[in-house]
């Protein structure tokens, strides 16, 4: 009785959360020739990995606890800390629960999605593989073990980006990603393997005690090293183009998985060198890196996005250009920073999970996602519709979704620090990040009337709503996105500020494992106060009210005056209107559809259509370059 | 007792004034003060003030037709949210020392809500399918880009001169400076604010989708647009929004920009506000409609994002700077 | 009384949509002069609407050609009801010069019931600006007998 209360405590949980997800990969590896055994066996061993997560939100997120858990209990000697450990902040959970939720909902999408492939067992084995790595990552306490974890899981995504290897470049898109995220794990391990020289030691906990106090040329390039690896996992300039061409090429619940969850491990990681490790966000320049590169990220993918004409592939380009974002608002160094990235993060999670669910949706039942190819779907596909719009109002920052109330936090937060620095390059990021939110809008506005309105070319008049399981699985998304921008002080307080001020709080993280952390020193202090008032549920009230009333009126006044014979829908009367002539169909092209905007900007656009050659040499020298850079830049800064 | 009054006195303010009755008869008027000016600049006699009245009454008459391939639910109801949201917006905009709705957005939340009434449009005339509306949105949601910068600059640039001024270093919310306009003077006899306000002018007729920024609702080329295959009750609805969004522009370059001439007492400081907006309209409006001819969208595009987006960064490096 | 006041608007504010159905182009330029500032129809509240579907009084000039026949009787359609339908100059009425060519279908009363007849070759912009009142009036009396 007594080992078994020893085994169900919550200090083990992160472990099993981990486990559960490897479990089942091998499982299903063994038994999964069988479909049903095979669903059982995922869908089970998801749901076990987010009720573990969400069984430690109490004493982690509430509380403020601290789970350090020591593999085989094998606790650290003579200062050293020698075994795997698992140290579990706010931040780790924070992250640990974007993950399972977002592995969750894609899983139960997966479910009817994969059903037209083969190797199905293949998928789940990879899918839950990629899932663990990720979990696995985020609740690491150690750099090697994190090490392991990004190899599974790049791993993994690679295998899955290629999964339908008919398509065409798939198999080219997952040997760019191979080349490149192996440059980045590459970069991982070497950065791992000199701070173990410098420190003897490879304890998050530890090495946060150790390495700032000892900042040499060799800690130096180990940051850059490490900076650059966890880049190139969260997809941020310049390794944008490799995320393009997976997510174009995956199965869309696999590209809600790199989206959503793997980018942000590249944050996770970022956040963990830079507060923690090396303790440099003090510094202005450490906080020009991040968020300079941010900024680049996201203007340089909303731009790139605009000239997309394939559904997944603008997705992709949005999703680092709100990693941008997310990267800007960490790299603010100010608590409210931190809790306006977070949040955001947590909302670029839902909708754009969302977003490529809807867009998996249209690709299975319409088998294409070129934007030239479709139109007019909302009256074959009329819950798919509402769900996307729902994802696309909430990615382009119309209130009161959630990714307005994020975007408003980061503006708050660009202004406020740009006015308690009196540094006016804050200033400009602001107005980047507002300028970036409009050409979102318009990419979506191009989306929504390329695929969903317009007219339906010839040859869809026989698509069909998704299934059930895909409509519930994207309904789950739609209702989080709709409830994390109605209520944001909730999100705030019980879950990114928490989250941020474990971010603040380095000592105790050094000290929940044993060592000694009061040589730490915040650079700043926590406080989350802005000027700004939102407040979603007043105005959506208000707004209900005046709709309500309009509608009233409308109805009372017979606004639907409308002659309805079912006859008459062929008369020329309902055609639409084409200066006279009958009806045909003439399709508005997806690709240039700004074409006003696009013009001003020819000379950009045209130089980053030369950049972006396609070639993954070119993609191996940025990362090069870009190691270079920051390897320059550390060593001159830290 | 004082739940249910408060309650039927918050309705009043969404029904009457600021609301809908207020909205729609001033945004009417404003519309028709705007078509008599055009004509009289031009040497018309020109209709009479209330034929905005009329047009909106007489396409409540007609019937409506909505074409055999548009997408039924979002084709009606998209001319209902854009109206409701633009109403609502109105609600936050201070009437000098009154703001009916205060602590509930500041002016970044409303320069995202003016996006609402321009989302819906553009919905409604993507679901309507016909080409000529995809022409229409394109250009209109170019336009929109290209007033966001400047809008934002200029934002900015009060935000941050407000906050100077009263200490916090930024200054976000409306109805705060709105207070502080009352106390210290309009912001407009600020230097450093002036070409903010000549570029929120500019913005204007750019925002509302009138002459010469009207390229997304050309009706000698591209049939109006978005509203081309749009008619009866629902093109009156469009209609009355286009009024009512001149009267939240105009109302919000008044908030901004002349605060401080309120008096203090709710009906004078509503009818002076009225006039402000008329005579901003004209300046704004119907003089630059008058005298202009229609830009091609890239000509607008270019238009704002260097000479207006200039006009506005001068502000905010001014007020950066607090001159 | 809401219903009476729908009626009165429906008069005073027209909405004007052209159709050149193989016109010489004389009374589709007389018809701009109308709302010129010399004769100034805006002050009737009529207003040249881009579409068919905001449009209350078709305006057709020309005299039907075959080709323009189909896409004219189309664009009527498509114009909500109440409509008026009023023909500009001879050549709608009687085909006028072009009276008995191959290519001309017209008059236009023998496919539509048209309203009100505006002769002339080209018909003055004073004709005009009347026959257009006339069609107003007869507009107003339409919706009038609508439930």
């Amino acid at each position: 009785m007594n080992f078994l209360g020893n085994v169900l405590s919550y200090q083990h949980f992160p472990i099993y959360a981990i486990m559960v997800l490897f479990l089942g990969s091998f499982l299903i590896a063994v038994f999964g020739e069988n479909r049903i055994a095979r669903n059982i066996l995922a869908l089970l061993s998801i749901t076990a990995s987010l009720g573990f997560i969400l069984k430690l939100v109490g004493p982690v997120l509430m509380d403020g606890e601290i789970i350090a858990y020591w593999m085989g209990a094998r606790e650290p000697a003579g200062g050293y800390a020698i075994g795997i450990a698992l140290e579990v902040d706010a931040l780790s959970l924070f992250f640990a629960l974007l993950v399972s939720i977002a592995v969750f909902v894609s899983g139960v999408y997966s479910i009817q999605y994969m059903n037209r492939d083969d190797n199905e067992k293949e998928y789940y084995t990879l899918y839950l593989l990629l899932c663990g790595g990720v979990m696995g990552m985020v609740l690491s306490g150690d750099l090697f073990n994190m090490f392991i974890m990004v190899e599974i899981l790049t791993f993994a995504a690679v295998a899955l980006t290629a999964f339908r290897n008919t398509v065409r470049g798939a198999v080219e898109a997952a040997f760019k990603y191979l080349v490149v995220g192996c440059m980045g794990s590459t970069c991982i391990l070497v950065g791992t393997a000199i701070l173990y020289a410098q420190t003897h030691t490879l304890n998050f906990a530890q090495l946060s005690q150790l390495v700032p106090g000892d900042v040499n040329t060799a800690t130096k390039v180990a940051f850059a090293l490490l900076f650059v690896g966890f880049g190139t996992k969260a997809f941020i300039v310049p390794f944008h183009p490799l995320a393009a061409d997976a997510h174009g090429a995956a199965p869309a619940s696999i590209s809600v998985i790199i989206s959503g969850v793997l980018t942000k491990s590249g944050i996770y990681g970022i956040i963990r060198i830079t507060y923690f490790l090396f303790q440099s966000m003090g510094l202005g320049t450490m906080q020009f890196l991040l968020v300079f590169i941010g900024s680049l990220s996201m203007f340089i993918c909303v731009t790139m996005a605009l000239a997309q004409h394939d559904f997944k592939r603008l997705l992709a380009f949005h999703s680092i250009s709100q990693i941008g974002y997310v990267l800007t608002a960490v790299g603010l160094c100010t608590a409210l920073g931190v809790s306006a990235g977070l949040y955001h993060a947590i909302n670029h999670t839902l909708f754009k999970g969302l977003l490529f669910l809807a867009a998996g949706a249209v690709l299975h039942e319409t088998g294409t996602t070129d934007l030239n190819k479709l139109g007019g779907l909302a009256k074959k596909m009329p819950y798919t519709t509402v769900l996307f719009l729902v994802g696309a109002f909430s990615i382009s920052g119309v209130p009161p979704f959630n990714g307005f109330a994020s975007k408003w936090m980061v503006y708050q937060a660009t202004y406020q620090k740009a006015v308690e620095s009196g540094n006016i390059g804050f200033l400009l990021v602001t107005i980047i990040a507002l300028v970036t939110s409009v050409l979102t809008l318009a990419s979506f506005v191009k989306v929504s009337h390329s695929v969903f309105f317009g007219q339906l070319p010839e040859g869809l008049e026989h698509v069909k709503e998704v299934s059930f399981g895909m409509r519930f699985a994207m309904a789950i998304f739609a209702v989080l996105c709709v409830v994390t921008g109605l209520f944001p002080n909730l999100v705030t307080s019980y879950l990114t500020e928490p989250a941020a001020r474990a971010v603040f709080n380095v000592a105790h993280y050094i000290e929940a494992m044993g060592f000694d952390g009061s040589a730490v020193t915040e650079p700043v202090a926590v406080s989350f106060s802005h000027v700004g008032t939102w407040d979603p549920v007043s105005w959506l009230l208000v707004l209900c009210i005046a709709l309500l009333s309009v509608t009233i009126v409308a109805v009372g006044s017979k606004y639907d005056n409308v002659s309805r014979s079912k006859a008459a829908a062929t008369e020329s009367k309902y055609e639409l209107f084409y200066g006279g002539e009958a009806q045909e169909l003439s399709q508005l092209g997806g690709d240039d559809l700004f074409w006003g905007f696009k013009h001003n900007w020819r000379g950009y656009f045209n130089y980053m259509h030369r950049l972006h050659s396609g070639i993954v040499n070119d993609y191996a020298l940025w990362a090069v370059v870009d190691l270079a850079l920051v390897m320059l830049f550390s060593l001159i800064v830290l | 007792m004082t739940i249910v009054i408060g309650a039927l006195q918050y309705l009043g303010y969404v029904l009457i004034f600021p609301g809908f009755l207020f909205c729609f008869l001033a945004g009417m008027l404003l519309c028709g003060i705007d078509r008599k000016l055009v004509a009289k600049m031009q040497k018309r006699v020109g209709p009479p003030v209330l034929q905005p009245f009329y047009d909106f009454f007489k396409l409540c008459g007609k019937e409506t037709i909505v074409p055999a391939a548009a997408e039924r639910i979002t084709f009606m109801l998209a001319p209902l949210v854009g109206l409701a949201a633009l109403v609502v917006i109105q609600l936050f905009i201070p009437v000098f020392g009154f703001t009916a709705f205060s602590g509930m957005a500041d002016i970044i939340v409303i320069l995202y809500l003016l996006l609402i009434p321009a989302l819906a449009i553009i919905l409604g005339g993507a679901a309507s399918g016909s080409p000529y509306a995809g022409v229409g949105l394109s250009r209109e949601m170019v336009t929109i880009i290209s007033c966001e910068l400047p809008l934002v600059l200029v934002l900015l640039a009060v935000a941050k001169t407000v906050g100077d001024e009263m200490g916090t270093g930024l200054c976000f919310s409306l109805s705060s400076i709105a207070q502080y306009q009352m106390l210290n003077g309009s912001l407009i006899t600020k230097i450093s604010m002036v070409p903010a306000a000549v570029a929120l002018l500019l913005i204007i007729p750019g925002e509302t989708g009138n002459h010469p920024f009207d390229a997304a609702e050309a009706e000698t080329e591209i049939c109006e647009g978005m509203l081309a295959e749009y008619s009866g009750a629902p093109l009156g609805v469009f209609k009355l929004s286009h009024a009512v969004k001149m009267l939240t522009l105009t109302s919000l370059f008044v908030a901004l920009f002349l605060g401080g001439l309120g008096t203090g007492i709710l009906p004078l400081d509503v009818l002076l506000m009225f006039l402000l907006c008329a005579v901003i309209t004209a300046v704004a409006i119907s003089f630059v409609h008058a005298v202009t001819a229609r830009l091609r969208i890239e000509q607008i595009f270019k238009y704002y994002w260097t000479v207006v987006s200039a006009l506005a960064l001068i502000s905010l490096v001014l007020a950066w700077y607090g001159l | 009384m809401f219903k009476k006041l729908i009626e009165e608007s429906t008069g005073k504010s027209p909405w004007l949509f052209h159709i050149n159905a193989g016109s010489c182009n004389g009374c589709d330029i007389e018809l701009v002069s109308v709302l010129t500032p010399r004769y100034d129809a805006e002050r009737l509240g009529f207003k040249l609407a881009g579409s068919p579907r905001h449009a209350d009084i078709v305006v057709v000039t020309g005299p039907v050609t075959k080709q323009s026949l189909p896409r004219v009787l189309r664009a009527i359609s498509q114009v909500p009801e109440p409509r008026c339908i009023v023909t500009m100059g001879s050549c709608p009425q009687s085909g006028n010069v072009f009276r008995g060519s191959y290519s001309v279908a017209g008059p236009l009363s023998k496919y539509v019931h048209v309203d009100v007849d505006v002769a002339g070759c080209a018909p003055k912009p004073e004709a005009v600006i009347d026959g257009l009142a006339l069609a107003a009036q007869i507009l107003k009396e339409k919706r009038g007998q609508m439930k």
